[in-house]
Parts: structure tokens; sequence; C-alpha cells
């Protein structure tokens, strides 16, 4: 057989580099799209993405509604935050690929720090009436725990799920205690009580409380933070770039989780279902936002209440604890700032207030929440959230850093070496938390 | 490469014709060893004769050439060569990916030398892999010399032992960390019923990464049955008959004969676990995420977390690099000490 012979024009040598540097044309070149759109009637599409929890997917719908009948030239999408590890990866993957929203209404404000390094989002303080609507809402000095290592505003403070201690009541008072632990011998003290072995097999089946103590970094805003927050009455973790948190205080917070594991009144293992209403556990961390499951998953004759954050023997004064707050900021994707800020401050208004109340009871970061009228029935109807709107007013916010996550990671870490597993002593374990935080910012 | 090649080569070996090395006359149909020896077989393949051939010493470059190979190498430029070149500057870098990247020079690296973690993992991996390696080898040799025995149904057990190797390890996984349950777990069910404790597979650090390690042993096992049976068939059989007729007892003929004969699938089982123990991520990532405390923490999934949780690429790569050469390494010492061993 003869072989074929093909002829190739001298050009043609140079075609590999042509057809390589097309390839790579092709792929670099994605559309840049922008979620903003303008449709054929001149109206202007907003997306807006909110939390994935129904009540606040809920409330953005409606809010949303309402205000795409009053501006039919500016209308708003709702769209829940894609699902990932955390909200705030995902917002990051989307701002390095160019496909946020125009508007996001739960960010973290730890996480700040990385969207203001990205570049991603829009000065808020620009706009003439930022103070005025916000000097509305709290005071300057709360304000001032939001703004940026630049000076600036990026973000309206929203709402807030401060953290306190959910007690199982009815456990606590078959127990002999009759008041909420207010320190942790307290605790220590109730926790001795509740904690037994139901069945009589030898093994304990009723626990004082549940930590998740699978060292993932935001655990830690949920229980350490928390207790740091109310042992040093709202002392910061960081101090610009030192690391704060190397103290007694921390080293007292360990220890008193680590006597609460090794004496059996928290449990080394994770459940499946929910123990706090089976009624296997009396006490755990959480924010108001946890009472829509409460009340849904309960059953008739479950009591429950809420006690403060226990802190070391002896303190006094208002206790403080962490606000876990969630901000709204907008993107620089978005072509129409200026109307997106008039539909935050739509969505901020005292009425939506009143109704994310109603929906999702999640607090608005507004000051004098419970001396208002607005929300004054609201409150009367619901008291047990009477106790975080004060706490509201004495919780605070986190710092941000760019390093956050990965500084809450060393904690997480030695939070389980030593409280869980006990394989080093408390004072080493903050040390070496302490040690690796500064490492950790001092090698940026 | 055909298996009539290697077979060609077999004849050469045994008559001593090809013989180079201590190993080359012994082992045969390792893959690895046919692969690089078969090159030369292909040279007369080439159709020199047909045409009145122009000075082929002067061979001007044809373009067509450049064409046919273009797949491969557009392929080596774009998933290999960028990569890799994008990651060796990488270590010299700070960069998030959302923001610029960042000279830090050697920053990088005296990091890593002075991150606990990163001896941590590597402790780690030594861990599994003083578990996993003579695990691996002892089931998997045992296993073979069963294979190869005339039994009944030996097809379906050789092909029960291969599948867990071609089920995604994140099944895999996921099926393990039934197992491996605290309370109903069918492990600790059946301790319990003989009299034992229970014990916390995946929850106790003790017991973490042995438990990861007898895992990966079930689930790789299949590949190295495969590789040792290819390495018993092609043991000789005159080697046993002469050894029989000698009065060696079985103990004997698999002490001198067979292991030493299969010294080079013993060197490719070790060689290739040690660098999947070195790249052990899906394990550790879905069952424990590197806990309790660390202790099943390995150095890609420390790499993974410093890449993906905490946005320090020029950190990651500075371990992935670390990490290869210390593959690299020990490839390299495993290889002096097992095959000087066999001389």
């Amino acid at each position: 057989m003869q072989p074929v012979h093909i002829y190739l024009s001298p050009s043609l040598q140079m075609r590999p580099l042509a057809i390589l540097l097309l390839l790579v044309l092709s792929v670099s070149c994605s559309s840049s799209r922008s979620s903003t759109s303008v449709d054929t009637g001149g109206r202007a599409t907003l997306t807006y993405w909110s939390a994935t929890n129904a009540q606040e997917l809920d409330f953005a719908n409606q809010v949303a509604a309402e205000w795409n009948v009053q501006h039919p030239e500016v209308q708003i999408k709702v769209e829940p935050v894609p699902s990932g590890q955390s909200s705030e990866e995902v917002i990051l993957a989307a701002i390095a690929s160019g496909t946020t929203p125009d508007i996001y209404a739960n960010v973290f404000p730890g996480a700040m720090q990385d969207l203001l390094d990205a570049q991603g989002i829009v000065q808020l303080d620009a706009y003439p009436d930022f103070y005025d609507v916000l000097h509305e809402r709290m005071t300057p000095e709360l304000l001032n725990q939001y703004r940026s290592s630049d000076g600036h505003f990026y973000q309206v403070p929203w709402k807030s799920n401060p953290i306190m201690v959910l007690y199982n009541t009815r456990m606590l008072r078959e127990a002999g205690v009759s008041s909420f632990p207010t320190t942790y011998s307290e605790f220590l003290a109730a926790a001795a009580r509740v904690t037994r072995d139901r069945d009589g097999d030898g093994r304990i089946d009723q626990w004082m409380a549940t930590i998740d103590y699978y060292p993932i970094w935001y655990k830690r805003l949920y229980d350490y933070l928390p207790l740091y927050a109310a042992a040093t009455n709202g002392q910061t973790l960081f101090q610009g770039r030192r690391i704060m948190f190397g103290n007694e205080s921390s080293v007292a917070i360990f220890r008193f989780l680590h006597e609460c594991f090794a004496k059996g009144y928290v449990p080394r293992q994770s459940f499946q279902g929910d123990v706090f209403l089976d009624g296997r556990v009396t006490a755990k961390f959480v924010g108001p936002n946890s009472i829509g499951h409460l009340e849904r998953y309960r059953s008739a004759d479950f009591e429950y209440d809420f006690g403060p954050i226990p802190r070391p023997d002896g303190a006094t004064g208002q206790p403080v604890s962490f606000a876990d707050p969630k901000s709204i900021v907008i993107f620089k994707t978005c072509r129409h700032p200026r109307e997106a800020w008039e539909f935050i401050k739509f969505v901020i208004s005292k009425r939506h207030d009143l109704r994310l109340l109603e929906l999702s009871s999640q607090l608005p970061i507004r000051a004098g929440l419970l001396e208002d009228e607005t929300f004054a029935d609201y409150f009367e109807r619901n008291p047990k959230l009477v106790k975080f709107a004060e706490q509201l007013a004495t919780a605070r916010s986190i710092e941000s850093i760019a390093e956050l996550k990965e500084i809450f990671d060393a904690i997480a870490q030695e939070v389980e070496a030593s409280v869980v597993f006990d394989l080093k002593p408390p004072e080493q374990a903050v040390h070496d938390a302490a040690r690796r935080s500064q490492q950790i910012l001092d090698a940026q | 490469m055909q298996p009539g090649e290697a077979n060609k080569f077999s004849t050469h070996n045994e008559t001593g014709v090809r013989g180079q090395g201590p190993g080359a006359g012994k082992n045969v149909a390792v893959p690895s060893q046919a692969l690089s020896d078969s090159s030369p077989a292909l040279l007369p393949l080439v159709p020199e004769a047909r045409h009145p051939a122009p000075d082929t010493r002067h061979l001007t470059p044809d373009p067509i050439g450049y064409v046919m190979v273009l797949p491969y190498l557009l392929h080596l430029v774009i998933f290999l060569g960028y990569p890799l070149a994008f990651a060796f500057v990488l270590i010299f870098h700070r960069w998030n990916i959302y923001t610029p990247m960042k000279w830090v020079g050697l920053g990088n690296i005296r990091l890593l030398l002075s991150d606990p973690l990163v001896w941590r993992a590597l402790g780690n991996t030594l861990y599994f892999l003083l578990i996993h390696i003579p695990l691996q080898l002892v089931i998997a040799l045992g296993l073979a010399q069963l294979l190869n025995q005339k039994i009944r149904g030996r097809a379906f057990f050789r092909a029960s032992y291969f599948l867990p190797f071609v089920i995604s390890g994140v099944v895999v996984t996921i099926l393990w960390q039934q197992l491996y349950a605290v309370e109903t777990g069918i492990i600790n069910v059946l301790l319990q019923l003989i009299g034992l404790p229970k014990i916390g597979w995946l929850t106790d650090h003790r017991f973490a990464m042995p438990a990861i390690a007898i895992m990966a042993t079930w689930k790789n096992v299949g590949l190295y049955i495969v590789l040792f049976l290819v390495g018993l068939q092609s043991i000789p059989s005159h080697l046993y008959e002469a050894a029989e007729l000698d009065g060696a007892s079985g103990w004997q003929q698999f002490r001198l004969i067979t292991i030493p004969m299969l010294n080079p699938t013993i060197m490719l089982v070790l060689v290739l676990s040690t660098i999947g123990g070195f790249s052990l991520f899906i394990e550790p990532y879905v069952m424990t995420g590197g806990g309790p405390a660390n202790s099943t923490l390995s150095g890609i999934l420390y790499l993974y977390k410093q890449a993906f949780f905490f946005s320090k690429m020029g950190y990651a790569t500075t371990i992935g690099f670390f990490w290869a050469t210390i593959i690299f390494i020990v490839v390299l010492i495993q290889r002096r000490f097992v095959e000087t061993e066999a001389m």
C-alpha cells in the first residue's frame, strides 16, 4: 500500500502556535455576566441573595413582592445563597468569577475584610443619607463596631442572634435547680445534678449540654466566643494585629469546658436527631433564631427558656455575649447601586424589622427595641424574645481580619485537643492557640 | 505493546541474552519493566524500505509531525506544564485568588519549616504507612497465593476482590463510616457480642488512623492481588519442581523461590502503596476531617485546607512541592533498600 503524503505550506509550521493561542483565548473568554439585567421595558432587575432557611426566604420574598408592586421600574429577584461549605466561601468564589448578586443580606461582619480585599463591595457611607438612616437605628458607638479598617462603612448592620443558653426548664426543675446558672460553678453544680444514668445500664444517658466540638472554625463562634465576651466584659480577641486572647480568661473557659467533658456533663459523641427536643440534654448555646425550630417540633408539654452565658465566679454587671450579627452589602457588579441602596433602606425600615421578628424571630439591630411602640405588641406576645432584646444591648460583634477563619481554626484545634480529648492542659492549649494565631498574623 | 512481546523478552531473559542488572533476569511480566524494555521492539515496524529514502541524516523538520503530536503537546502544556510552572511561581507569593499576588520571597518556605502541623501530617502519614504497607503486602500476597490455586469460583473471587478498587472512594468511605459507627456500627456490635468493649474507631484519636489504614487496605488490595497474581504466574514452574525433588517443604519453596522471584512485584506494590499513602485525602476528608485532634490530618488534606479553607494558595503549593520531594526521596530509599536486599 502506498503511504499518503500530505503537503503542508510552510506557514503551517506556525500553525500549532496559532491553534494554541486560539484555544487559550476561547477558554479564557468566558462571557462576563452581570447579575443586573435591564429588560426591554427599560426596567432594572436586581438580584437579592437571602439566607437559605425557610423563614428568611419567606421574609425576603414578602418584602420583595411589596417593593416590586411599588417600584415597577426596579424589580427585585430573590434567590437563596447557593450552597457551599460556608456562605463566605460561596461569596468569595462568586467575586472571583464575577457572578455576585447585586445585594447580599447575610454577610458575617468577620468576613468583611475578605470582601474589602477583593474590592468586591460598594462603599455605603458615600450615600448622603447613610448616617441619618443608621443613626436612627443605633448609637454611633454601636455603629462603630462595624466600621472597616479604612475608616469607611461598607455594610449595613441588619440583624443579630445574640447567643444565650437554652435550657429545658422541666429537666432543671426535676433535678432541683431553681434558677438559671450564671457562673461556671453554678453551671457545673447544676450539671452534676442533671447528668445521670436514667435506665440504669451503667452508662450516662442524660447530659447537661451538648457542644459540637468538631473542629470547624465557625463552631467556636457559638461557644468559645460568647464565653470569652462574657468572661472579659466584651473585650476583643485582637487589637490591630496583636492577639489578645492568650490570657487567664481563656484558660478559665478552657478549664470550665474541660470539666464539662471530663465529668461527662457534655457527651463526647454526636447523635442522630435532636437530643435537646428528645429531653436527653438540658442546655445548648443558641440564638433566638432557634425558637422557630423549637416551636415547630416541640411536644405540647416541652418547656424551655433562655439563661445567660455562664461567667467566672464573682463577675458582676450586665453579662456580655456575642451578637452573631449579619449585615447587608451591595456588590460592585451591581449596575444600579443607588436603587439597591433604596431597596436596602426599604428592607431595614421599622415596618420590615417587625416583619423580620414575626417571621424569623431574629432581632433587628436597633437600639431601644423594647421601648418602641412598633414592637411592643410583638414582645408582649413573645416574652422569650425579651431576654434576647436585652442581651442585644450588650452583645458585641467581631473584628474583621482576613485571617479570622484560620485563627478560629487554631482555637478549634486546641479546644478539641485539650477540652475534649485531654491531650494537653488548658494553660498549654490556650498558649499554643495564641502563639499559632500570632504566627498566622505575623506570616502575612 | 502486546503480550506476545513480553513473552519474547522472557525467552530472551531466561537464556540470558538480554539479562542486565540484578533484577532483570527474574522479572518478566511486571508491567513497568515490560513497558520500558519493549520500545526497541517497535523500531522495525517503521517502514523504511518502501521509499527511495532521502538522506535521513539531514532530516528537515516535517511540519506534519508537529501537528500530529499537537494533541499530546497541548495536553502536556495546559494540564501539566502550565499548572506546574504556575505552582512553582506561587511558592514565592501570597495569593488568595481574588486579590493580586504578592511576592513574599522565602516566606512560605520558612512558614512550612516552622509549622508543627506539616510535621504532624508527615508523622501521621508515616504511621499510616507503617500499618498499611505490611498489612497490604501480607493480605494481597496471601490472597493472590490462594487465588492462584485451582479453586472453585476463582474468577468470581478475583472479581470480588477487585471490585472495591474500582468503586468510588467516597462511596467506600461512607460505607465504612457506617461500619465504624460507635453505637450502631456492625464492627462494634460484633465486638460487644464477643464481650469486648466498644471502640470509637473514628472518634478516638488512638484508633482513627489505624481504622483508616484498614479501610484503605481493603479498598486497594484488589489491585495488588492482580499484580501479585501476574508475578506468581510468571515464576517458571520448573523451579518448584526442582525444589520439590530436592525435598523442599511448601514453606521453604515459598520463602526461597516465591519471595525472591516476586521481588520486583513487591517493590512495585511497595512504591505504589507508598505513593498512595502519601496522597491520602478522600478517607480523612470524608470520615474525620483530619481529626480527632489532628490524628488523621494527612499532607494533602492539610494542603487542601490551606488552599480552600484559608485561601492561601502560595502556602498550599509550597506544601505540595515539599510533599512531592518527600515522596521522591522515600521511593528512592525504598528502591535502594529493597532491591539490594534481593540480590
